[in-house]
């Protein structure tokens, strides 16, 4: 289904959206940081940006959340299991590459274990992206198979056809309903073909070569080389909309408690140390490896999709300038150039 | 000046005084740069000086992957310097393990940074070899050295606990402040200590709070003011509003400034009977 949205009926779509029971969750900006958010008016959102410094993932899995509470009593342990965490909702504003992100880590929570917590907030929430009309030097997403206009993952697409108005592209029977729901907001179709407003971002790498080349260089130099400079924090696997590893742990006292489900990230020390004191991955040039092999390596061997999107907020946001692009622009040209990376 | 870090870079490389040199390179994109680790003459001229050199470059001190590269001389300003002198202090390094070269700073960032604004270490106030010209440095009054702090104390005391409980509400838990912190070097941190466990790691509000007001307090007459935990959060949390607040009332209270001398007594370290104690209820 093809429509059209005027900027000045954002406020009727946001207002609409209320009406109908949904949570608004938008880009917004406060003080340095543009953030996906929970919204009550249109006039909230932020548009002229190209990246949200959150990504789409904590509206499925958050940060911290409850899986279950407990109470040990002298015979018997109750669990109390918590409800109403998938709530109503639509996610206005997102990028493409983060709607993108969601198909990709349906694979994994509906693999061997099916995560309850995702699947209902996936069934919950309604993606509205907007496609990007503008990039800067970090964004990759054409180098991943994807685009600044890409589909997946999104119910509903908009793209920027003129200064105050966007071309509305439904992807998924959800799209359509939300569509039929709001009916009033839209307009009919353009005639012709609209001038889509989407921006251009620089292919950095050719991916096809970057599988090959890990599969065979689990061991080389440029692991440390690269990552001397990393600290070790989380801040890389917590911004990316496509790290989903995390940990649980019980709060609890003596007789009561609850299991909390936190992100958790590969470049943690602690990640995979051992209860015996050992460490398999010891250095950070062995933490650095495995986030990429996870993503270009060993996810596309389990579920066919890389576990990246090329938003570039890792490289962004990393308090060491390591850059994940740069990183595979070399792996991807290692082969034939007059110097090539040398290996151990 | 750029000519000159390489040149001494160069020299003592080639002349095997140290193994590495810890200096900044040219980052992603012109308003960044990146820390590099040069350990052949021939690549000294990666290293870069411009006013994007945010870096505290000593933190790489602490880590192993960088120490396993041998002797460092490590380039730093003059707020970094103060690191190498509580680093000391505390038995971190030893002075002729590390080679210092200094360079003089008359701000970075850009916006420039709040530490910039009443620096009193433009020239850094230990090092092995200085290069740029050296600049007489300024002094500050106790109120304007502090004066950030101005806005904030005036609020009250609900109105401070809003505030904070506001800004830990963002934190994600992804502890880049303290990784990124030269003086965070334990190698087991409180946070990861499971038995008892003594902070939640859930990035809920009390976990959030117990972490951001325990990695301050171990900062508190230790913090020198660089300002890296503020720079690198990802969740923009005023990080150094919580240090400088810190080592106001420890200089209030105990005279002392982290990284100025390294013959002071640390403060959190050293008992006096005339320390004043009107502060223990």
């Amino acid at each position: 289904m093809e429509k059209t949205l005027k900027k000045e009926k954002f406020n009727s779509l946001i207002t609409g959206l209320k009406d109908k029971g949904y949570k608004t969750i938008a880009p917004k900006k406060d003080n340095n940081l543009i953030t996906l958010c929970e919204i009550q008016e249109a006039d909230e959102i932020h548009f002229d940006h190209v990246q949200t410094n959150n990504s789409i993932k904590e509206y499925f899995l958050p940060k911290t959340e409850k899986i279950l509470s407990y109470t040990i009593e002298k015979t018997k342990v109750s669990i109390e299991e918590p409800e109403g965490f998938a709530v109503k909702s639509v996610v206005f504003g997102s990028r493409p590459c983060d709607a993108a992100s969601l198909p990709i880590m349906d694979k994994v929570f509906n693999w061997d274990c099916t995560d309850k917590f995702w699947i209902e907030r996936r069934e919950a929430i309604t993606i509205v992206t907007i496609a990007c009309d503008k990039c800067d030097s970090y964004c990759f997403c054409t180098s991943v198979g994807l685009a600044p206009d890409a589909k997946q993952g999104s119910d509903v697409l908009l793209t920027k056809i003129s200064d105050d108005e966007y071309l509305v592209e439904t992807e998924t029977e959800k799209g359509e309903g939300l569509i039929k729901e709001l009916e009033t907001v839209f307009s009919e179709p353009p005639s012709g073909t609209p001038d889509r407003q989407v921006a251009t971002v620089e292919k950095k790498f050719e991916i096809d070569k970057v599988k090959p080349w890990l599969d065979e260089n689990f061991v080389h130099k440029i692991w440390a080389e690269f990552s001397t400079k990393c600290i070790g924090c989380g801040a890389c696997t917590f911004v990316c909309p496509t790290c989903h590893c995390f940990d649980i742990v019980d709060e609890c006292t003596m007789s009561k408690g609850d299991r909390v489900k936190n992100w958790d990230g590969c470049q943690f020390k602690m990640f995979t140390l051992h209860t015996s004191g050992h460490n398999p991955r010891s250095t950070q040039d062995q933490r650095w490896r495995q986030r990429i092999m996870h993503k270009f390596k060993y996810y596309v061997e389990k579920f066919d999709n890389i576990l990246c999107v090329g938003c570039g907020r890792c490289s962004r946001v990393c308090p060491a300038d390591m850059n994940i692009s740069e990183m595979l622009e070399i792996i991807s040209t290692d082969e034939g150039q007059p110097e090539p990376v040398s290996k151990e | 000046m750029i000519e000159a870090l390489r040149k001494k870079a160069e020299e003592l490389l080639k002349n095997k005084t140290v193994d590495v040199v810890y200096g900044y390179g040219e980052g992603s994109v012109p308003e960044r740069t990146r820390p590099v680790f040069i350990t052949k003459p021939e690549d000294v001229n990666k290293l870069t000086w411009n006013k994007y050199c945010v870096y505290n470059l000593t933190t790489y001190l602490k880590k192993q992957e960088s120490r396993k590269l041998g002797k460092p001389a490590i380039v730093v300003k003059g707020c970094d310097a103060k690191t190498i002198t509580v680093l000391i202090k505390e038995s971190q390094i030893k002075r002729e393990d590390i080679y210092i070269i200094g360079v003089t700073c008359t701000g970075i960032g850009d916006p420039p940074a709040t530490k910039c604004k009443a620096c009193d270490v433009n020239t850094p106030l230990i090092y092995d070899e200085l290069i740029g010209e050296k600049i007489e440095n300024k002094e500050f009054s106790f109120e304007e050295r502090y004066a950030e702090l101005d806005e904030y104390e005036k609020l009250s005391e609900q109105e401070k606990w809003d505030f904070w409980q506001k800004q830990f509400e963002k934190c994600i838990k992804c502890y880049a402040c303290s990784s990124i912190c030269p003086l965070c070097f334990c190698d087991r941190c409180i946070v990861d200590k499971n038995q008892p466990q003594w902070i939640d790691p859930s990035a809920h509000p009390r976990g959030n709070l117990s972490w951001n007001v325990t990695r301050a307090y171990h900062l508190a007459g230790r913090c020198i003011n660089c300002e890296e935990c503020q720079r690198v959060c990802p969740a923009d949390i005023p990080l150094n509003l919580l240090n400088k607040k810190l080592a106001k009332e420890t200089e209030k209270n105990f005279k002392y400034r982290s990284g100025y001398n390294v013959d002071d007594e640390l403060a959190m370290a050293t008992y006096k009977e005339d320390d004043n104690q009107d502060f223990i209820k």
